[in-house]
């Protein structure tokens, strides 16, 4: 075997140096079709007011102040920027809380119906929850008084990924062997100092994968806000784009384009920072989950 | 149990008997934050709808529901809408689901031939970017990608190509013909971050032993691929048929974004009827609303659980 893998390398012959190359010419292909609809956004942004409106590509005149312009001016964004920050952050934290105690507890804490909570768990991911319950949601909400309420958006927006993400910690937890936290409880520890000390350090990538599912969930909901809210300074920054369409003023092609770099870019900036511990929890646990 | 617990703190380490029963009682604090909210926000609302199912529950009336048995399911079912509707859905299933599977399945084997490590790294970030864009800020690019006026995919087609004129340019989005496709387009683009590094894990898991042998013994590398490469894949692929089936019979994000409520748009499926229903049209018929909404999920359901079935059997 190892004289056969030794072997491969050696054959630099010139079918297989092409290959190689129309390999990575494909693979750029597709990397170039995710990159410049991105790019073209970038671009649109930055296109003085004229440029913006012909369809050409690279504008004769950039102009950068429409950055500047967008936040003094559309007196909502400060709002909706506050209102997306706000109703993210507190749906991240509690939904991470939830799926790293539930995960642990499925995992390493002993007690019945432990089936039936997982089974409802994936039940609940085939079945098109998300859609159906919207109907009755209204409901909830209407007689909590959170109809219009961006606060009240973040108790929904926790079960958007909820289940995923006690599947995902689920699955990291199996690989934490049981002995770990046996030993200690040997030593006096109970189950809350055996997370706290002992899994949470283990369960890193995994907490960091369930982070960006639930902030990628949350940033970017738009049935439920759409739904539940009607004004839109109740609304966060995505669902207000949804409904802008490129027009004069502040909804100007390139002035709303730079609202969208505006709340994409710090998601894919964290991302690319993230992205080592993002891929190595994917293949602990979010794989098989 | 408190008490016990209270009054042993001093003394640990406790007896191992003591230690599981405090141990036990503290599982349910575990899981209750969890259940709240999945229970709340999940399982009661579905609940709630099959109950205003049976009802003739209007939310903008004032009079109390009344029982009405299978009427709202009867009259659901004796609707064309309601048949165009999930024939829609299929049709968008259709178009969308092998492009999902295919082109990120074929990704994914390139990227994973890669032996610079370095270079195969900066190819999956680029790669899983899709992935991280939250959805509605996806449509929203794709819906200015797709735009009549300022769209670079019109520009391409009149200006550099000149396949149609600015008359003729296609009308991308907004209940045209074209709209199912390019939904379809835009989001095998989307899926083409998640899918291909779920394959990549996948074919990660494949001994490289495996491979070589097969190759030293002669196979060439159609066949490493469909007797070594697919069948190791194959229970990754049917998670993600079954899962992608599932999101895009139910989509309903995109449709009201690039369709509206137009009955005659093909973006007009079964979850945009039940939508315009519960939401839109008269007193908001959410008893209605509610049996279009089990109907569409029930279809679902069961050719999910056909698609189960059938690959348990196989795997």
């Amino acid at each position: 075997m190892a004289t056969a893998t030794a072997a491969i390398p050696m054959q630099r012959n010139p079918v297989l140096h092409r290959a190689a190359v129309i390999r990575h010419c494909i693979i750029l292909f597709f990397c170039a079709i995710i990159i410049l609809p991105l790019l073209w956004v970038l671009l649109l942004s930055i296109k003085s007011m004229p440029d913006s409106m012909r369809g050409n590509l690279w504008p004769r005149n950039f102009d950068f102040t429409h950055y500047g312009y967008v936040i003094e001016k559309i007196d909502t964004l400060p709002i909706n920027l506050f209102n997306s920050v706000f109703v993210t952050g507190f749906t991240v934290v509690i939904t991470c809380f939830c799926a790293v105690l539930a995960g642990y507890a499925l995992v390493h804490l002993k007690f019945g119906g432990k089936a039936w909570i997982i089974a409802m768990l994936i039940a609940s991911l085939y079945f098109p929850t998300r859609v159906v319950s919207i109907i009755t949601i209204y409901g909830i909400q209407s007689d909590l008084g959170l109809i219009n309420s961006t606060a009240g958006l973040i108790l929904p927006y926790i079960t958007l990924s909820l289940a995923v993400s006690i599947l995902i910690m689920r699955s990291v937890f199996q690989l934490v062997p049981g002995e770990l936290f046996d030993a200690a409880k040997i030593d006096g520890a109970g189950p809350w100092k055996c997370l706290w000390m002992v899994g949470l350090p283990l369960v890193r990538n995994g907490l960091v994968v369930i982070i960006i599912v639930n902030f990628v969930t949350a940033w970017g909901e738009y049935l439920l806000c759409s739904t539940l809210t009607n004004d839109q300074s109740a609304r966060t920054v995505p669902v207000m784009l949804a409904h802008a369409a490129g027009g004069l003023g502040q909804w100007a092609w390139p002035r709303i384009a730079a609202v969208y770099v505006i709340v994409t870019a710090p998601g894919l900036i964290a991302f690319a920072f993230a992205q080592k511990l993002f891929f190595k929890g994917l293949m602990e646990g979010g794989i098989k989950a | 149990m408190k008490l016990t617990a209270r009054m042993n703190a001093p003394s640990r380490p406790r007896s191992s008997e003591e230690r599981a029963q405090w141990a036990r009682a503290n599982v349910w604090l575990f899981l209750l934050p969890a259940l709240v909210f999945f229970v709340g926000y999940q399982v009661w609302p579905i609940i709630r709808v099959v109950w205003i199912s049976f009802t003739d529950y209007q939310f903008l009336a004032n009079e109390p529901a009344n029982l009405v048995g299978f009427a709202n399911y009867a009259e659901a079912l004796t609707d064309p809408l309601m048949w165009a509707g999930l024939g829609r859905a299929a049709l968008f299933t259709a178009m969308f689901l092998p492009g999902t599977i295919i082109l990120p399945l074929l990704l994914a084997i390139l990227v994973d031939r890669v032996r610079n490590q370095r270079v195969a790294t900066v190819y999956r970030v680029i790669i899983l970017i899709p992935a991280v864009i939250p959805s509605t800020l996806i449509f929203v690019l794709w819906k200015w990608m797709y735009n009549f006026q300022v769209g670079p995919i019109n520009h391409f087609l009149v200006e550099v190509l000149g396949v149609f004129t600015i008359q003729t340019a296609p009308q991308w989005l907004g209940g045209t013909a074209l709209t199912l496709p390019s939904i379809a387009i835009m989001e095998v683009w989307w899926g083409l971050g998640y899918h291909t590094v779920f394959f990549l894990a996948g074919l990660a898991a494949i001994p490289k032993e495996l491979t070589e042998a097969a190759r030293v013994d002669g196979a060439n590398e159609w066949q490493i691929f469909w007797n070594v490469t697919l069948p190791a894949l194959q229970p990754i692929m049917m998670i993600l048929i079954v899962l992608r089936f599932g999101t895009s019979m139910a989509v309903i994000d995109e449709y009201l974004i690039f369709g509206g409520f137009d009955r005659e748009s093909p973006t007009y499926t079964w979850t945009i009827f039940m939508y315009d229903q519960a939401f839109k049209t008269g007193l908001w018929r959410q008893g209605f609303a509610a049996a279009i909404g089990m109907i569409g999920a029930v279809f679902m359901m069961v050719f999910v659980g056909g698609l189960l079935y059938l690959f348990r059997r196989k795997g």
